[in-house]
């Protein structure tokens, strides 16, 4: 069971997560607030591992109880913000949030948030690290921030296929759409673990978790076949080096 | 004007007229002093030029908007004042000129100088008097113009928002009425759209009034329309996007696709039961950019006349607006590939967009 405490000053925001939250068995909701100084009273007493917290609050802002809560010698429970402003996000991110949803969410979006408090709380890590530095050390980036399609999103990094090169631009692909940033893949590439994303090609990187296979065609170019099916083709300089790796 | 700009400038005219004379001086055997001759005409167009300055400082609205008779009745005594007090100064400081006359009395030495230099004076005073009348009329010119330049952009501006709030609400009233629908059948479809809808917005109202926008933008703005659409169609509609690279930072009217993907639908792919085809693709060509927006359906002759069924307003619109942005730069065309598929072709002329880095809150974090 995750014990969960609800924090929004709308009586309809509250009843919206609670009725949401009725389809995760897994959740439950050990005490709703309405106000700021509410929601650190509560988080002290109950010791919940997860919070919804809605950012503009009367008394303090949603930053002010995480602050808050940080003074307590309480642990910190994994944070999910929930607002219709977007212009927290970084703050949030920066936070270490697990999510940010932005008003009004779907359902869907909620189990994908929970998803990501499912993992957070199962790497036994839930409290927020200091600067940002990696749990093995290793400095590579386990998630990115960016604005998608009129959402945020905090996607952890091991829900990317393939990343595609797009001129100014990377093309992200997820398990069910893609997003455009704008960033290099010399700089993406420095920035994600090698023992799991791999350049295949100039204009190609894939993740090796996804990846099933990989094929000479009968022209003799080689290409990365994904477990969706997908092809991405390969170059001859990267292919003993992905094949290395796909043996080790 | 500043002093600062009179003086030097009329002493500078004052020594070229002393370098001539110094030059003809001395190819006509004279030898003359240097020094009393720069003195002289150095300190002539000083008087000159703080004479004119003050012309300009304390007569100013006379000297613009004096008419003829003025001019004559009061300009005419001016000149002469202007000539007689320039000599009565000048004279002070060169009491031995004439040169090769006997030492004569401060008054007659004005008088002497005062006839000889009559001429010339006014011709000074007049080219200043005309000048200062031609620099306000040029100044005057530069601000009408620049005033009707700005009339010109802030009219196009209006007309460019008055266009893109036509789109908007209508599109918006529509959406809201889906989901109103939606909700009492189907809770899950409705939030999604709303959702959507509210993505749409957010997308929109962080825009604001810009209208030139990179092409990633609008197609972000188009994929979310679109996945609001295939809510409605339930996968009848199978749509294919294709945009050169090079293309995403490419400007565009904000809002120029949506009302054409919108008539795809209302008037083609609404139309059919299933297999219903999207095509949207944006290709460079060298100095352009071609967008082709092709849908099957039911071709143009069964989708009526354009003014009948509202063919014709989102589409006008975007022609207009593409009108107002690059004149006769671009097109705008509708044709029938075959008797099932409708094509729209626009091009504009390519125009990049800066790099702007600002914008993004792109972050990676490692925890």
């Amino acid at each position: 069971m995750i014990q969960a405490v609800v924090a929004d000053d709308e009586v309809l925001a509250r009843q919206k997560l609670r009725q949401l939250l009725r389809d995760e068995p897994e959740i439950e909701i050990v005490g709703e607030c309405a106000s700021a100084n509410e929601t650190v009273e509560l988080v002290r007493l109950t010791k919940p591992a997860l919070l919804f917290l809605d950012i503009r609050m009367p008394g303090m802002d949603g930053f002010d109880v995480v602050g808050a809560i940080a003074s307590e010698s309480v642990p910190m429970p994994a944070i999910v913000f929930t607002t219709a402003y977007d212009q927290y996000a970084l703050r949030a991110f920066e936070v270490h949030a697990v999510d940010y949803l932005l008003k009004p969410f779907t359902g869907e979006r909620l189990s994908s948030a929970i998803q990501r408090v499912r993992e957070r709380l199962a790497a036994g890590e839930n409290s927020a690290l200091p600067n940002g530095k990696a749990r093995d050390g290793s400095g590579y980036t386990t998630r990115i921030v960016f604005k998608s399609r009129g959402r945020i999103l905090f996607l952890p990094v091991s829900e990317i296929r393939w990343i595609g090169a797009e001129e100014n631009y990377v093309r992200l692909s997820t398990e069910r759409e893609t997003h455009l940033l704008r960033e290099t893949m010399a700089h993406l590439e420095e920035r994600l673990d090698p023992q799991t994303f791999l350049r295949v090609h100039r204009s190609f990187i894939v993740n090796l978790q996804f990846v099933k296979e990989v094929r000479t065609e009968h022209d003799g170019e080689s290409a990365v076949i994904m477990l969706d099916g997908q092809r991405i083709a390969m170059s001859r300089s990267y292919k003993s080096r992905i094949l290395e790796s796909l043996h080790r | 004007m500043h002093p600062a700009i009179f003086i030097p400038s009329w002493m500078a005219l004052g020594a070229l007229f002393a370098l001539q004379e110094l030059l003809n001086l001395r190819r006509w055997g004279y030898d003359f002093s240097t020094a009393i001759e720069f003195e002289s005409w150095g300190l002539e167009y000083l008087i000159l030029g703080t004479l004119s300055w003050l012309m300009w400082r304390f007569l100013h609205p006379f000297i613009l908007k004096a008419n003829v008779a003025r001019i004559i009745t009061r300009g005419l005594p001016l000149s002469i004042a202007f000539g007689a007090l320039k000599e009565m100064i000048w004279v002070l400081f060169f009491p031995n000129v004439p040169l090769d006359r006997p030492h004569m009395p401060y008054w007659t030495r004005f008088e002497f100088h005062w006839k000889a230099q009559f001429i010339g004076n006014m011709i000074v005073f007049w080219c200043a008097f005309f000048l200062f009348r031609g620099i306000d009329y040029y100044q005057r010119f530069r601000d009408k113009e620049k005033a009707a330049a700005q009339l010109e952009v802030q009219l196009a501006n209006a007309t460019l928002a008055a266009l893109r709030m036509q789109l908007n609400p209508h599109f918006l009233f529509n959406a809201m009425n889906s989901i109103s629908s939606l909700m009492r059948t189907d809770v899950d479809a409705a939030d999604n759209m709303l959702e959507q809808l509210s993505s749409l917005l957010r997308i929109t109202l962080e825009r604001g009034n810009v209208q030139l926008i990179p092409l990633r933008d609008e197609m972000e703005f188009i994929e979310v329309y679109l996945s609001m659409q295939d809510q409605r169609y339930s996968g009848r509609v199978k749509r294919d996007i294709f945009i050169d690279s090079e293309l995403h930072d490419a400007l565009v009217p904000a809002m120029f696709l949506q009302p054409v993907v919108e008539n795809a639908y209302a008037h083609g792919l609404s139309k059919i039961e299933r297999n219903g085809e999207l095509l949207i693709e944006a290709h460079r060509q060298v100095d352009k950019v071609n967008f082709s927006i092709i849908n099957s359906g039911l071709g143009l002759l069964h989708s009526a006349g354009p003014a009948t069924n509202g063919h014709g307003v989102g589409l006008a619109n975007v022609r207009s607006r593409l009108r107002l942005h690059y004149g006769e730069n671009c097109s705008f065309e509708m044709s029938e590939l075959d008797p099932t598929h409708v094509r729209v072709s626009i091009v504009v002329p390519l125009q990049l967009s800066p790099e702007t880095e600002s914008s993004s809150i792109t972050r990676y974090g490692a925890e």
